[in-house]
């Protein structure tokens, strides 16, 4: 009676829904008892005629008393231990198991792979082996998220600022929903995302498809140095500041913080100087202007990162101070429409590292939609995204800062021709 | 007042002089410092937002009626979902039974003129009010409100979004009020919960001070036990929402990371202080439901409360433990294992004194002369839901299977099984039953009757679906949903309106018997052997003529047991 669970996709589901349907089986024996006997002592006992018949003055029994006491506790001690034993069986790990680390924000999933291949997006599909232990490790960009698979019958709060995992062994090859459960604002219900469970040999094909597989960590360093947007504000060339340092002979430098102690810029310093940009501050640098990477990178992309600004010891020669190319050099641009010009440019001039797609703010607000919006600056007034507030906020967008945001975007004036700012507004305009 | 001649008629209704038309200016009632005329504006007030709480459920069920609806923007779905939860709890229900009923019977219960600090009583009032003004503005966004007033109001509006859970970082990054509508919110809350306290202190001092001749600790009503269990919770666990917020303040105001992981805080921190006041304020809400019940059965069976002191040892156990089980709203944040197993097992430290009440009320009606009045239909019906609010919280105690259903339609259906099925039936059965004591006259007991068969048959076919829906994996707080999920949503969403309308019927029905009611009521109606059916109805402005001298317990019906063969 009362079987609404899903389907069991994975090895832990039918020990749950075995515990889970043993405690519909009570709840219905104990309800149906308990509430019987009251219905029977209603009808029984009831009043006639109006007029109460005697009753005896039974005040209590310590039999009955120890009785319904002992069993309810007998019935918890052994749900509560089968309970534990489940959940138990649920957290443990398998040594085999595969991790994939996964972000959460608002309001879409990013499944990372340990060869680095990524899916991402709203409905993005995490996509495994049949019969693999999965473990995903899991953390979130901004407020706090859960990954709930039903079929699985697995969950897990996601927690920014620090790891949490959860672990299952899917059974059956499919397509299985995945929920956000922890409200997380405006599009919490459409925070979805798939589990596709494969083959073996399916997933080998899928996962093998990787642009990032084989890369040296500098060179997956300098993909990131893009596609995380760094180049928007540390350049590769010799002197040039943008708005941070500029990487160029940046490994080991040594020099003041703000607070007046010394540094010397190694690994470590790095490391947190991504993941925690406000604690160790460059004399003469602003503080929180730079967001915190916690969270966003896997340990194999710091590492990248690190072998990255490691590589720019000046053994190569100095990068011109906007050293940002449009990916293949042979690709002859003018062949491609001005949109498709200006989504490249999107990547190639990082707007991608502040500026998302998808409908959710990160440093900058998001291109999905505003054009031809009404945006409220920090001044009070408002304005409507056109062509030439776009192009101000391009070449100088401290003048009219969006409210609700910091203002964090360097000038691209003398950094983009007139041409490839008319671009870029084409690609902003198709994001909708 | 005291001068007034107080002359009850021979079947004890007192027509002139009573607490209600002693003094009838408008000032006597908002500077009134007997507490049956604070529990009356408590009733009021509180009504009032159960009303405003129970509209925006009904907007948020209609929404719901179909998937991809677009009834309401998603903004305002959760803004009334926060406004929702908010409501009802802060505002409705954790004052619900202890400010109305309590204040109105604790002292006539145990035979006193009126609560030991009757100036402080009207105090916690209005410190209600006043928190109740600050929750609103904290909900409807106070920079947005300030703009506005000065005439600058543009843009959206932005009201607090954050559920009544108010969980960081959340909260404290919304545009809502850009931060400061959760520390508006807390501070409400903390002036609330200000409120309880002095109210709890009151009640205490009033149980050991004030007590008539006679009237010793195990001859205490369980309603009065259960008003003591819930005092001692309100009193110790309110000060935790000040200590959450300063932290708030302090991160806000100093930057200093304790709950914002951009700072170096952690998140989960604030669960635990959010859960460990209002993990006890679960029970706050409950426990003198519990004592509603146990009063109402023996009256109505004429039987004597079977196992006095398991019932009130338990209401007792129920009161400790529920300081300690806080964390099982938190078994898939990502705390230990070690942790998760603790909290499971404690939790079920509630759930066997719970067990214990309920074989007792049942077993009350053994051998008894039963009367089914409504109250006795509302006694029963919370009986039958509580059973179900109950065995479903084994689900949610029980670690592995809690881990599925957390933040699922089957927590929103249980909470609203033992919160409304609970403390909410309780309340509107304590309202049933003391009727004719709070007004000296009588309702009408076939719409009472209509409207409990109509809110009891609504609130099962909106929450049963429910159970049904968070068992198929349906997270709660969503705006939309699957196509799969439709049709027990739309079985709820019929539901919600049978209930609401039930509620108001029930409701109407007392208000306009006791402002234009005919039939007068006696002063003891159901022969009840409880203190506070031996003054007059309504009672006179100090409770008793003469003050009574306690004999005998308050549940001695029937023959005595070794008297049996007379029978």
């Amino acid at each position: 009676m009362f079987r609404f669970l899903p389907e069991q996709a994975s090895t832990i589901a039918p020990e749950v829904d075995f515990l889970n349907n043993l405690i519909t089986d009570l709840s219905v024996f104990f309800t149906v008892a308990i509430v019987g006997s009251m219905l029977y002592f209603a009808w029984k006992y009831r009043r006639r005629n109006g007029v109460d018949h005697p009753t005896p003055r039974i005040e209590g029994s310590h039999t009955l008393e120890i009785i319904w006491t002992a069993v309810p506790t007998a019935v918890c001690i052994f749900l509560g231990w089968a309970g534990i034993v489940v959940y138990n069986d649920m957290k443990h790990v398998p040594e085999n198991a595969m991790t994939i680390n996964v972000t959460g924000w608002k309001w879409a999933w990013e499944f990372q792979y340990q060869n680095g291949k990524k899916s991402g997006g709203q409905g993005a599909e995490l996509v495994v082996p049949v019969n693999q232990p999965i473990k995903l490790v899991m953390t979130s960009r901004d407020v706090l998220h859960s990954f709930f698979i039903p079929a699985m019958r697995v969950k897990q709060d996601v927690v920014p600022g620090k790891y949490s995992y959860v672990s299952f062994t899917p059974v059956k090859t499919g397509l299985y929903d995945v929920y956000c459960t922890e409200y997380c604002g405006t599009r919490h219900s459409y925070m979805l995302a798939k589990v596709r469970v494969v083959s073996a040999e399916e997933f080998e094909a899928w996962i093998s498809h990787d642009p990032t597989e084989g890369l040296a960590p500098s060179d997956l360093g300098k993909q990131l140095y893009t596609s995380l947007g760094c180049n928007a504000c540390h350049s590769l060339a010799d002197g040039v500041r943008l708005v941070g340092p500029s990487f160029y002979k940046s490994f080991g430098r040594e020099g003041k913080l703000s607070d007046g102690s010394n540094y010397s810029a190694d690994e470590n310093y790095i490391r947190e100087s991504i993941l925690n940009p406000n604690i160790k501050l460059v004399d003469g640098y602003a503080a929180n202007l730079m967001p915190s990477f916690d969270g966003r990178l896997d340990e194999s992309q710091l590492n990248a990162l690190i072998a990255f600004i490691k590589a720019q010891d000046g053994s190569a020669p100095p990068a011109p101070a906007v050293n940002i190319s449009l990916g293949d050099e042979e690709e002859d641009l003018s062949k491609l429409s001005p949109k498709e010009r200006g989504e490249k440019l999107y990547s190639a001039k990082a707007c991608i590292g502040c500026h998302t797609l998808d409908g959710s703010n990160l440093v900058g607000p998001t291109f999905k939609g505003s054009y031809g919006s009404k945006r409220e600056l920090q001044d009070g007034s408002s304005v409507t995204v056109d062509d030439a507030y776009i192009t101000e906020s391009i070449l100088q967008p401290m003048t009219k800062v969006a409210k609700g945001f910091a203002p964090a975007m360097p000038p691209y004036e003398g950094q983009l021709s007139e041409s490839e700012v008319k671009d870029l507004i084409e690609f902003i305009k198709t994001v909708k | 007042m005291g001068g007034h001649q107080v002359v009850p008629d021979a079947n004890g209704h007192l027509k002139e002089n009573n607490y209600l038309n002693c003094d009838k200016s408008i000032k006597s009632w908002l500077l009134t410092l007997d507490h049956k005329r604070i529990a009356i504006l408590y009733l009021v007030s509180i009504l009032s937002f159960f009303f405003v709480g129970g509209i925006s459920a009904l907007i948020m069920r209609s929404h719901l009626a179909m998937p991809q609806a677009q009834v309401i923007s998603p903004d305002l779905y959760n803004a009334l979902f926060t406004l929702h939860g908010v409501l009802m709890i802060f505002l409705f229900i954790v004052p619900g039974i202890p400010a109305t009923m309590g204040n109105f019977l604790l002292p006539l219960m145990i035979g006193a003129k009126d609560v030991a600090f009757p100036r402080l009583n009207l105090f916690s009032y209005y410190i209600y009010v006043v928190g109740a003004l600050i929750g609103f503005v904290a909900i409807i966004n106070p920079v947005w409100l300030i703009d506005y007033l000065q005439g600058m109001a543009q843009g959206v509006w932005n009201p607090l979004d954050t559920g009544w859970t108010f969980y960081t970082p959340y909260s404290t990054s919304t545009g809502a009020g850009e931060g400061w509508g959760v520390i508006l919110m807390t501070f409400a809350a903390f002036v609330l919960g200000f409120s309880s306290i002095l109210t709890g202190l009151n009640f205490i001092v009033t149980i050991h001070k004030l007590r008539a001749p006679g009237m010793n600790w195990m001859r205490l009503p369980v309603l009065v036990w259960g008003l003591y269990a819930t005092s001692v919770i309100q009193t110790l666990a309110t000060p935790v929402v000040g200590i959450t917020l300063i932290l708030l303040i302090v991160e806000r105001v100093l930057g200093i990371g304790i709950f914002d992981p951009a700072k170096g805080g952690d998140p989960v921190l604030y669960q635990h202080f959010f859960w460990f006041y209002s993990h006890p304020v679960v029970y706050i809400m409950v426990l003198p439901a519990f004592g509603v019940v146990g009063e109402i059965i023996p009256v109505m069976s004429r039987k004597p409360i079977f196992g006095y002191k398991a019932v009130v040892f338990a209401s007792i156990g129920i009161a400790a433990v529920a300081f300690i089980v806080w964390a099982h709203h938190m078994f898939t944040s990502g705390m230990s294992a070690f942790s998760a197993a603790i909290f499971s097992a404690l939790t079920f430290g509630v759930a066997v004194p719970t067990a214990v009440k309920v074989f007792n009320w049942v077993s009350t009606m053994y051998k008894g002369s039963i009367r089914f009045d409504s109250a006795m239909l509302y006694a029963m019906a919370f009986v039958f839901l509580f059973m179900i609010a109950g065995t479903t919280g084994v689900y949610l105690a029980v670690l592995g299977v809690d881990i599925y259903y957390h933040d699922t339609y089957f927590v929103v259906a249980h909470f609203h099984y033992t919160i409304q099925g609970g403390a909410v039936i309780g309340l509107i059965a304590a309202l049933h039953f003391w009727f004719p004591k709070m007004f000296g006259k009588f309702y009408n007991e076939g719409w009472a009757k209509f409207s409990f068969w109509l809110l009891f048959f609504g609130f099962n076919l909106t929450f049963l679906p429910q159970f049904v829906l968070g068992m198929e994996g349906m997270p709660r707080r969503y705006y939309d949903y699957l196509p799969e999920f439709s049709s027990m949503h739309q079985l709820s969403t019929v539901g919600a309106f049978f209930n609401g309308l039930g509620y108001t019927l029930a409701l109407l029905n007392l208000t306009t018997s006791a402002i234009w009611g005919k039939r007068l009521a006696p002063s003891n109606p159901y022969n009840s052997l409880g203190l506070e059916w031996q003054c007059p109805s309504p009672p006179p402005h100090d409770n008793f003529i003469t003050p009574p001298v306690v004999t005998s317990g308050s549940y001695d019906y029937g023959y005595p047991i070794e008297e049996r063969s007379k029978a």
